[in-house]
């Protein structure tokens, strides 16, 4: 699942005949200026400018900047490049023809496991959730391409009349071409518009999910997927996915804010375990970590200094299940390394840790783990006798 | 009884180093329960033609790499199974072919990051095939007693703490791998072990689902039990609760889901499977899974750590009422151990291994090379120089500074003698013919013999005899030398002579004996003879073979290592010669006719071969 922004999910839609309004990314406020001498559309229109960064509620923010003419569109570019929100910074605006349009239309298109499903609407923008009942759906099974005709019956379907009904249903063939082609997940349009006075429509607003394990096959995608956890990454988390980018297995973070319970936990299921059973028991956990596949003792180590740094931890939950074939003692080091590098720096004052695992070279990894407590380190370390999650219970109840 | 796999499997393995290493782990299974190998055959383009070393027990297999799966088949018809290890970009077109072909009834994927448009395809071609499609990104299947499918149950250990020998009454649907290892562990620590194992991949969308298990297990009489472990994401869990609550079935259910945490943690936090993603309006949220499966008669702990508890319960339960007739344990002594490597057993000292070779300078098993116990990169920090590497590496010693300074000059003076002489002669020749480095090199060493080069052991050798047992009686040394050697090694030279003495000779013998505290018997005795000889034919002097060998044995160089220094010193010589030739693109070169005295016979007819 990759979220990607508007300005790719543009181009994208323009590769595959889909309206979209006139529109420009840039980096360089001034850069503006001399694209408005050369695009007679940036001196004409109407002009809207919108922080082209994963940013949730960016209307709320002052990010997205209605109705302008070029110097006003410079002055909020220059405004909005640069701003700090909470970690993340923008970088780059989109600045897009404002179209004067008659109605708002929806069209969305989402995966699932037999093919896809189309949502259609005539009543499409902000209101869309409160007119979910109007929204025409039809389902279009995996390897059937639905017919014009069928399509412009859904459209008719939705309330969609006459011309209008056809040129919705050609759009909507060419978002399913796209959809396919892309291999994508999701397309939402919201809204698609429409001037009439000219017939001219435009997607004005795009969310787009790729499949990113896709890449391999689509050599035109330039773009790198955005944070798919409503906010951008933080350092530590970049850091940790550069990383794993790197590696064979895999290491991964994400961080949440105000929680004393830090979890350095093994393998994509049994992470998400031990997040439940922390949440289950009413501890707060201080972020979710996944170390799988047998990565070498260096990542594990990194993921493990990040973890250690984290503020306010009470607790570190070092669990995992029964591997088969990560090796529990030479991953087992790099968490040791990190345990010692980290309290040298003076980390891990009052953290107790707590420590399950079984799996390759178990023996010899739970004893090297369980000689930290002769380093000073509080450390509880348990094998796979006992049950994976109760060392949660364990250390809530200490 | 199991599902999917058992006694009868046989097994294609498609992929590289990682399909090796599946196949390994599958033979040690194999080994545990005494039946055939189960990977027949591997199918790996780039290595086509190899064969595989696989181990069952202490038994060494070779399995054949194939290029295709239709030319694997071909040539082993009992293959039924596919497991997909190759990459993500190829997996697609593999696993199609897979279910492309006859014999083939079940095809799991292993391969991680398959494209989620390749994984619905390829799940819908199965279904029309009627044939199974597991995966992608699954670990394996699990039949205990009779067949293993992948590295789904960890190292051999494990195998056995696990049960894994002989079946019990529980299946294991999960969609992690890990867990897939962990049910099994919980169900022969709580319960009398599994029946069979499936991981079906954490995807979003995976080739099978948990319903069309469950009913194999419904259908299996010796499946009592399911213990699946699902997570967020998708509805086939859901489709679980509802296949189970929609008759009387015979097996028991017990389900774990991940993901609750999702309710208090940021939305569209991303997990550690693709699949774990909730939908829209809490489409596929663990609660929701969990609710339809407890509404649905399931047994469901609110962690997994629950699970020990509820697989025991439903596992006493099953006893009490019959069901489930406890096997006495196994003697776990009765089963096999996997013969150990030699290292291993060596590391335990249960065995003794003769040393096939010894050595008393050199060791590089630490950090880095020791010689004769000094680490190299010490050597260096304390200002040591090569020499005394010479010193330790071919006479186990540190030398002083003052023999450092004559072996130093000892080298220096031999490292080269011109193009002209037969070594440097080789090596050129060599270079012009285009020859590489090393070999233009030995080309040039070759030519280190009794005529050229080669006279440093023999001199030391034959004067240090001297000095002992001719001590003060140089004509009864040479006599001794004339019947048993002939010409004495060191003494005499094509062009020096008294007259014309070799300079090196000169500087090195005036070096050691007004410069240095050396004591220098042989040396001595070398110059006494030299007397001698001179007196006899003017070009009888000490050669510089004859003086480097008597200065060698005089700082205790073992004889022989004397040698060794007109090869290393020369080696610089001729590595320079090659260089040069090189720089310059000399050509190819021959010699000419006039060099050549053509002492040949007359052309003539060839008679007929009689």
């Amino acid at each position: 699942m990759a979220k990607i922004l508007e300005g790719p999910a543009m181009k994208l839609f323009n590769k595959w005949g889909i309206p979209v309004p006139n529109y420009v990314v840039i980096m360089d406020p001034n850069r503006l200026e001399q694209l408005g001498e050369a695009n007679k559309w940036l001196r004409e229109s109407k002009l809207v400018v919108k922080a082209h960064e994963a940013i949730g509620g960016r209307f709320k923010l002052g990010l997205v900047k209605l109705g302008l003419n070029l110097d006003q569109a410079l002055e909020a570019a220059k405004e909005m490049i640069g701003r700090e929100i909470g970690t993340s910074v923008v970088r780059q605006v989109i600045v897009a023809e404002m179209l004067d349009h008659d109605e708002e239309y929806y069209i969305s298109i989402a995966g699932n496991r037999d093919g896809a499903e189309l949502l259609l609407s005539n009543k499409g923008g902000v209101d869309i959730e409160d007119n979910w009942d109007s929204v025409k759906r039809l389902f279009i099974p995996l390897d059937e391409t639905p017919s014009i005709e069928r399509i412009t019956e859904a459209a008719i379907e939705a309330g969609f009349m006459g011309e209008i009904a056809e040129r919705v249903a050609k759009i909507t063939s060419r978002l399913i071409l796209c959809f396919d082609n892309e291999d994508a997940q999701s397309i939402e349009i919201n809204p698609l518009v429409i001037r009439k006075s000219d017939m001219r429509f435009a997607a004005l607003d795009a969310v787009m999910n790729v499949d990113w394990d896709a890449r391999f096959r689509h050599a035109d995608w330039d773009f790198k997927p955005v944070s798919e956890i409503g906010r951008p990454f933080t350092e530590a988390e970049q850091q940790i996915m550069d990383i794993d980018a790197r590696i064979k297995g895999s290491v991964k973070l994400v961080e949440v804010p105000g929680g004393n319970i830090a979890l350095l936990t093994a393998g994509g299921g049994a992470s998400v375990f031990y997040s439940d059973a922390v949440v289950a028991r009413g501890g707060s956990i201080a972020n979710y970590a996944e170390y799988s596949g047998d990565p070498p003792d260096w990542a594990v180590e990194a993921l493990t200094e990040t973890i250690c740094r984290l503020p306010d931890i009470k607790h570190i939950i070092v669990g995992g299940a029964i591997a088969n074939f990560t090796d529990v003692k030479a991953t087992f080091n790099g968490i040791i390394n990190g345990f010692r590098e980290s309290k040298s720096k003076g980390y891990l004052e009052n953290v107790k840790i707590w420590v399950r695992r079984g799996g390759p070279n178990e023996n010899q990894g739970l004893a090297s783990m369980k000689k930290l407590q002769e380093e000073g380190f509080d450390i509880h370390v348990y094998d796979r006798s006992m049950p994976m999650t109760d060392i949660v219970d364990l250390a809530l109840n200490s | 009884m199991s599902i999917l796999a058992n006694r009868d499997t046989r097994a294609v393995i498609i992929g590289g180093i990682a399909g090796l290493n599946a196949a390994r782990r599958m033979a040690q299974f194999d080994f545990l329960i005494n039946r055939p190998l189960t990977v027949e055959a591997f199918v790996y383009p780039p290595e086509e033609g190899q064969h595989k070393e696989i181990y069952r027990g202490g038994e060494l297999n070779n399995v054949t790499v194939y290029a295709s799966l239709d030319k694997a088949l071909e040539e082993n018809p009992q293959i039924n199974t596919v497991l997909i290890y190759i990459g993500a970009s190829r997996a697609y077109q593999s696993a199609k072919e897979a279910l492309d072909a006859r014999g083939i009834k079940l095809v799991t994927m292993i391969t991680e990051g398959v494209p989620e448009k390749d994984a619905k395809w390829l799940r819908k071609y199965a279904i029309e095939k009627g044939k199974i499609f597991n995966g992608p990104s699954s670990i394996g299947i699990m039949s205990a007693g009779e067949c293993r499918l992948g590295v789904i149950g960890g190292e051999y250990k494990n195998l056995k703490l696990c049960n894994l020998y002989r079946p019990g009454s529980f299946g294991v649907i999960t969609k992690s791998g890990g867990l897939s290892n962990e049910a099994m562990w919980l169900c022969a620590q709580n319960g009398d072990g599994i029946t069979s194992a499936v991981a079906i991949g954490g995807d979003s969308y995976p080739g099978t689902d948990f319903v069309t298990y469950l009913q194999m297990f419904e259908n299996d009489p010796e499946t009592k039990a399911v213990v699946i472990v699902g997570e967020v994401g998708g509805t086939l869990e859901e489709e679980a609760a509802e296949w189970f609550g929609a008759e009387k079935r015979r097996i028991k259910l017990i389900a774990a889901i991940g993901g609750t945490c999702q309710d208090v943690l940021p939305q569209g936090m991303k997990f550690g499977h693709a699949g774990a993603k909730e939908g829209k309006k809490g489409l596929g949220s663990a609660r929701s899974k969990i609710n339809a499966l407890r509404e649905a008669g399931a047994v469901v702990p609110d962690t997994f750590g629950g699970l020990s508890k509820a697989i025991k319960q439903v596992y006493l339960e099953l006893q009490a009422a019959g069901i489930i007739k406890p096997e006495p344990e196994l003697d776990e002594k009765l089963l096999p151990e996997l013969p150990p490597s030699v290292q291993e057993i060596m590391k335990q000292g249960d065995v003794i291994v003769e040393p096939l070779i010894r050595t008393t300078i050199s060791d590089d098993r630490g950090e880095e090379p020791r010689y004769v116990g000094y680490a190299a990169s010490e050597l260096c920090e304390k200002g040591y120089g090569i020499e005394d590497v010479i010193g330790l590496l071919w006479n186990k010693k540190l030398p002083t500074r003052e023999e450092s300074e004559i072996i130093k000059r000892i080298i220096m003076i031999s490292a080269d003698h011109g193009p002209a002489v037969s070594g440097a002669f080789g090596s050129i020749i060599a270079a012009c013919a285009g020859i590489d480095l090393p070999q233009a090199v030995s080309a040039g060493m070759t030519m280190i013999g009794p005529r050229f080069g080669g006279a440093v052991t023999n001199a030391g050798k034959y004067f240090k005899y001297g000095v002992k047992e001719y001590p003060n009686d140089i004509p009864g040394f040479l006599n001794w030398m004339k019947q048993n050697v002939g010409p004495v090694p060191g003494i005499g030279h094509r062009v020096k002579s008294v007259k014309n003495p070799d300079k090196r000779v000169k500087y090195l013998v005036e070096y050691v004996t007004n410069q240095t505290t050396l004591h220098t018997p042989c040396l001595d005795y070398a110059l006494e003879v030299e007397k001698i000889t001179t007196a006899k034919k003017d070009n009888l002097i000490l050669n510089v073979d004859g003086t480097i060998g008597c200065i060698l044995v005089d700082l205790d160089f073992p004889e022989f290592s004397l040698n060794g220094f007109f090869v290393l010193a020369r080696t610089i010589g001729m590595i320079g010669h090659w260089i040069d030739q090189n720089n310059q693109n000399a050509r190819l070169i021959r010699l000419y006719d006039y060099l050549i005295n053509y002492a040949v016979k007359e052309e003539r007819e060839v008679p007929d071969k009689k």
